[in-house]
């Protein structure tokens, strides 16, 4: 098969960005998206060229880590994976390929298409956590989480932080990822003491960051490769309110020693 | 944003019923009408509260709409969109819309400044002749257009405004969820079609003067 990539190129963080077209040709229909860039990659260095910079890790959907926005759509055509579980027997041959970075001013470009996503950690910093220690794994039946809590709390907390949400939302939010996390920590038991305080700080860190806010649009639900629920945003709006009700400054909430025997 | 804007959504939906007595008859609405500014301190404390209702809500839009643009300063150069409904997008420019047909409808129908031909009269019962005026103006075609493109806005706005201030608030439950998706859109259909029904009922001489 044969590609012309259209990609953007920009060689510092303050530098002039453009975009720049390259061919992909022999390219075959199992090869891998990211394996496709780099045979493409492997050209320009034999012709003495910058390699175009992209981020991977794992290359089994599971860290995080790859990103880049495909014609239009992060994490490319196909719903519910990330770009290195992507296949070019996707595209048609002799396709044309737009290939940008994540783009949001919290995003900000360190090279090509690699984007500094540390405005998301530094979010987690801010109130994605427990503080106390949870010990060794309990014995069964000792802190008993029912099966629907449990269930939602995991699919909360699939969520790989790889942006896509940002990316895709045209205010460039991150309601869909702060969602993922204050909903599966709120969730268990380990998590509910600083549940007031850490929504609070979770979404001030989101504001400081420059991020926009949510309009309830719903593309990041569509773009997310782990299908992350637009219900989790509900959820957080829900803490986030609660939030404001309790009254702020309080110690948190003691949990009742023996909630689980009643 | 979303108190602000279900409290106009409320308004809006009671000013479409009220306006419903223009199907009894001239002494129907006329009496309305004069019921409704017999109580001035009351239409007064509604036009005020609505008044900062809708000045809180625009303050908030255009707030949040500057920071939403400035949190993409480079746009993408290709764009596709899955999910996000086209209403959804254009929550802004159906506003702008929206703020610039009730800007007009109040100088036309409550101030009275836009249309010199309209002459304000009384009924037979001694109230001012609001249908009179409806009816008036409603066969208009240039009117009628304008306000027909104000219900255009109205029906997106609404369409995505109803179910994003429920998602706002946080309601979520599985049992409701249909319900709730499907409550901007029904809101916006009953409303536009409500009003659309007055306006082209006079347009098309069903009711007439
Ligand atoms: C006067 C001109 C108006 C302007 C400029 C305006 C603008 C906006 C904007 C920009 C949003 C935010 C959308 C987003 O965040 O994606 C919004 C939301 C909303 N508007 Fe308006 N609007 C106007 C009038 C109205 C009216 C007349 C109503 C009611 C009939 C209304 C009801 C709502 C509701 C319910 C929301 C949803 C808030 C949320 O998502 O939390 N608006 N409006
Ligand atoms: S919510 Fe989905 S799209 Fe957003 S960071 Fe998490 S995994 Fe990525
Ligand atoms: S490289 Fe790890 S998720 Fe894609």
């Amino acid at each position: 098969m044969k590609f012309t990539l259209n990609i953007w190129r920009q060689k510092g963080p303050d530098e002039h960005g453009r975009f720049v077209s390259y061919e992909a040709r022999d390219v075959s229909s199992g090869t891998s998206f990211l394996e496709m860039l780099d045979s493409v990659n492997q050209g320009l260095i034999a012709k003495g060229e910058e390699p175009v910079a992209f981020e991977q890790d794992c290359r089994e959907g599971i860290c995080g880590s790859c990103s880049l926005v495909i014609n239009g759509i992060p994490h490319g055509p196909d719903r519910g994976i990330t770009t290195c579980q992507l296949y070019m027997r996707r595209f048609p041959d002799g396709a044309v390929i737009t290939i940008e970075p994540w783009r949001a001013r919290a995003f900000p470009i360190i090279k090509d298409l690699v984007v500094d996503r540390r405005a998301l950690d530094r979010i987690m910093q801010a109130g994605g956590y427990i503080s106390v220690h949870t010990g060794g794994a309990v014995d069964g039946n000792v802190l008993l989480i029912s099966k629907d809590q449990a269930e939602t709390a995991m699919d909360a907390a699939s969520c790989i932080g790889c942006g896509a949400c940002v990316a895709a939302c045209k205010n460039a939010s991150p309601a869909l990822f702060v969602g993922a996390k204050v909903s599966h920590l709120e969730l268990l038991p380990q998590g509910k003491p600083e549940r007031t305080n850490r929504v609070k700080a979770m979404l001030e860190a989101v504001d400081r960051e420059g991020f926009g806010s949510c309009g309830n649009q719903n593309e990041c639900e569509a773009v997310c490769p782990k299908r992350i629920s637009v219900r989790f945003i509900a959820i957080l709006n829900r803490e986030y309110l609660r939030a404001g009700v309790v009254e702020s400054g309080l110690p948190a909430e003691p949990e009742s020693p023996h909630a689980e025997s009643t | 944003m979303a108190l602000s804007g279900l409290g106009l959504v409320i308004y809006v939906i009671f000013h479409m019923l009220g306006n419903f007595q223009v199907f009894e008859g001239p002494l129907a609405l006329n009496a309305y009408a004069a019921l409704l500014r017999d109580m001035p301190i009351l239409l007064w404390a509604a036009r005020i509260g609505l008044l900062s209702l809708a000045v809180l809500h625009v303050v908030l839009a255009i707030q949040l709409t500057l920071r939403n643009r400035r949190a993409r300063p480079i746009a993408y150069a290709v764009r596709e969109y899955r999910q996000a409904s086209f209403a959804s997008r254009t929550m802004a420019t159906s506003g702008v819309v929206l703020l610039l047909f009730i800007i007009v409808h109040l100088l036309h129908l409550t101030v009275g400044v836009i249309d010199p031909s309209s002459v304000d009269r009384l009924d037979v019962e001694g109230h001012r002749d609001v249908y009179g005026k409806l009816v008036h103006a409603f066969q208009n075609p240039f009117i009628v257009a304008f306000y027909l493109a104000g219900q255009l806005g109205l029906g997106l706005h609404l369409s995505h405004a109803v179910t994003s201030s429920f998602q706002t608030l946080g309601l979520e439950q599985a049992a409701f969820n249909r319900l709730l998706k499907a409550a901007g859109p029904g809101v916006a259909l009953l409303v536009v079609l409500g009003n659309v029904a007055i306006i082209l009922a006079v347009f098309l001489g069903i009711v007439r003067g």
